[in-house]
């Protein structure tokens, strides 16, 4: 009984501080304020019609496409060799891949800022790539690694054997079984890129700026309500994704344990 | 291509990743560990000899443990009616990975508008007429704490729920059958079972709360900071790498000690449930 109590408690305390902040951006206050004092869209207008916060809008959706694509590829073809070739200690390779969600992330943003800065890196949009790439491997990895070892080898093996070539047998034996898993972990890397700030903030410059890294640095210098239409907007477009995803897979897959 | 050719190649584009990160954490030791070209620990004695950073790292490990006792105490009973929940799970489920996947910005600003001066709180304090002033419920320890378990607590229900829903119900009902009270059941059944799943959501929550910065940035007092907010803060307005590297090595350190004792308690006992080396 205490459990369904506090259970409830909680399930509407986690969603709770997003909802605020989606009806408090339709506000026709200058200012920031809960229950809002009337009803507008202005600060959406505002929002829609700046050309800055749109462009920042579209390298956050470019970075986190990239990064998608790119930590997918190799986390698939990591998974492929530890899955499928028997790496020798492949599980410690594969406890290395997952060790960039357990480092603390402003550790990390330092890290990062040195490494960007040898490269030469620092403040430009290869590098928000490369870093990105970099902390959604743990989370990539895992989905596409799953789908390779729950997909039966016996398939390709008798795709083989009816003389089909490896190629013709990758595109479509192998893809399509590891299909959902694959776009699981797009998905679910883009999310985590999307809504990337705690370590993106060390490595922005006055050429590349990202999202939920400008809602940050607004919400500590002003209370406009703009910053709350953008953060409904990052809402809306996560609750897509966690749509899809649901689609796709099923919201019970981050609850299974490998 | 020869088959072991083939696997390099597969593996390459991850490994240079994790060379890219393996290579930046060990300069970033080095870097740390070296002034004017040789080995000195000046940085670290400049932090350890200074009071108001010996209190900020105080400050860190308490406001972690903090948030990560009551992410377990709230998380705990969550997970366990989640797991044991008869109707429609997805639609808890989707309650607790959806607001986990919004941007901690998006969460963080949430609180601010929450508990702000013109806030819902507020709002309805001087609506009531139970105070004439805005009541400061934010830019304090509360408010950090509040923020930082509220972000961090679906990972400890994450690991709990993955971890409960794979212990058969059967169990507890055996237990209560022959007699077990709920506590004992709880005690001597759940808990150990379950205690893998504990043991990885604090260790997510404790290490993600020792590195925050974005929660106490926005929710904390200006003087309270913490190891992150001040590697930020040391980066961003002074410039300070050497001693940026210093505070994120020690921050390494400090959550290592935590973490590894509780990794090799994890094996332990996972070993333990699965029936290896048992006495």
């Amino acid at each position: 009984m205490t459990s369904r109590i506090v259970a409830w408690a909680v399930l509407l305390f986690l969603p709770l501080p997003i909802v605020i902040v989606v009806l408090s951006s339709f506000t026709s206050a200058g200012y920031l304020s809960f229950p809002i004092e009337g009803v507008s869209l202005r600060w959406y207008a505002e929002f829609l019609g700046s050309a800055d916060w749109l462009k920042v809008l579209g390298t956050s959706a470019l970075l986190a496409l990239i990064g998608a694509l790119v930590s997918t590829g190799a986390s698939f073809a990591a998974a492929w060799a530890v899955v499928r070739h028997g790496v020798p200690l492949g599980g410690s390779y594969e406890t290395l891949l997952l060790t960039p969600l357990i480092f603390p992330h402003a550790a990390i943003g330092v890290i990062m800022i040195v490494t960007l800065a040898g490269l030469g890196w620092l403040g430009t949009f290869t590098g928000l790539v490369l870093v990105h790439c970099i902390l959604t491997i743990p989370y990539a990895y895992r989905p596409v690694a799953a789908a390779l070892r729950k997909a039966d080898p016996a398939l390709e093996e008798a795709a083989a054997s009816l003389g089909a070539r490896p190629w013709r047998i990758f595109w479509l034996v192998s893809l399509p079984a590891v299909r959902p898993g694959l776009v699981t972990s797009l998905l679910f890397s883009f999310i985590i890129s999307f809504d990337e700030v705690t370590v993106t903030m060390f490595l922005v410059g006055p050429f590349v700026m990202t999202l939920p890294v400008q809602v940050f640095s607004e919400v500590l210098e002003s209370a406009s309500p703009i910053i709350a239409a953008v953060s409904a907007a990052l809402v809306l477009f996560t609750s897509l994704m966690v749509f899809v995803l649901d689609r796709v897979i099923g919201i019970q897959f981050f609850v299974e344990r490998d | 291509m020869p088959r072991s050719a083939r696997t390099a190649l597969m593996l390459a584009p991850s490994a240079l990743l994790m060379a890219v990160f393996v290579v930046g954490l060990v300069r970033l030791i080095w870097s740390s560990v070296v002034l004017d070209g040789q080995f000195d620990l000046a940085h670290y004695t400049a932090i350890f000899s200074r009071s108001d950073y010996v209190a900020m790292l105080g400050r860190t490990l308490r406001t972690a443990a903090l948030t990560t006792l009551f992410a377990l105490l709230i998380g705990y009973p969550t997970a366990y009616y989640v797991a044991r929940y008869r109707g429609n799970r997805n639609v808890l489920l989707l309650l607790i990975i959806f607001p986990w996947l919004v941007s901690i910005v998006v969460r963080s600003y949430g609180w601010v508008v929450i508990l702000g001066p013109r806030g819902l709180i507020n709002s309805f304090l001087t609506w009531s007429g139970l105070t004439d002033r805005p009541a400061p419920l934010m830019y304090n320890d509360f408010s950090v704490v509040l923020g930082l378990v509220h972000v961090l607590c679906p990972f400890m229900i994450i690991a709990i729920v993955s971890v409960l829903m794979q212990i058969p119900r059967n169990l507890e009902e055996a237990s209560m059958s022959l007699g077990g009270r709920p506590v004992h059941t709880f005690a001597t059944v759940l808990l150990p079972l379950s205690l893998p799943g504990i043991l990885t959501g604090t260790t997510l929550v404790y290490l993600m709360a020792t590195g925050a910065i974005v929660t106490p940035l926005l929710l904390g007092g200006l003087g309270d900071t913490m190891l992150g907010t001040e590697i930020f803060q040391e980066v961003m307005h002074f410039f300070d790498y050497p001693k940026a590297a210093a505070l994120a090595t020690v921050l390494l350190v400090t959550a290592l000690a935590i973490v590894l004792p509780i990794q090799l308690l994890e094996r332990r006992v996972t070993r333990r449930l699965n029936g290896e080396g048992a006495p």
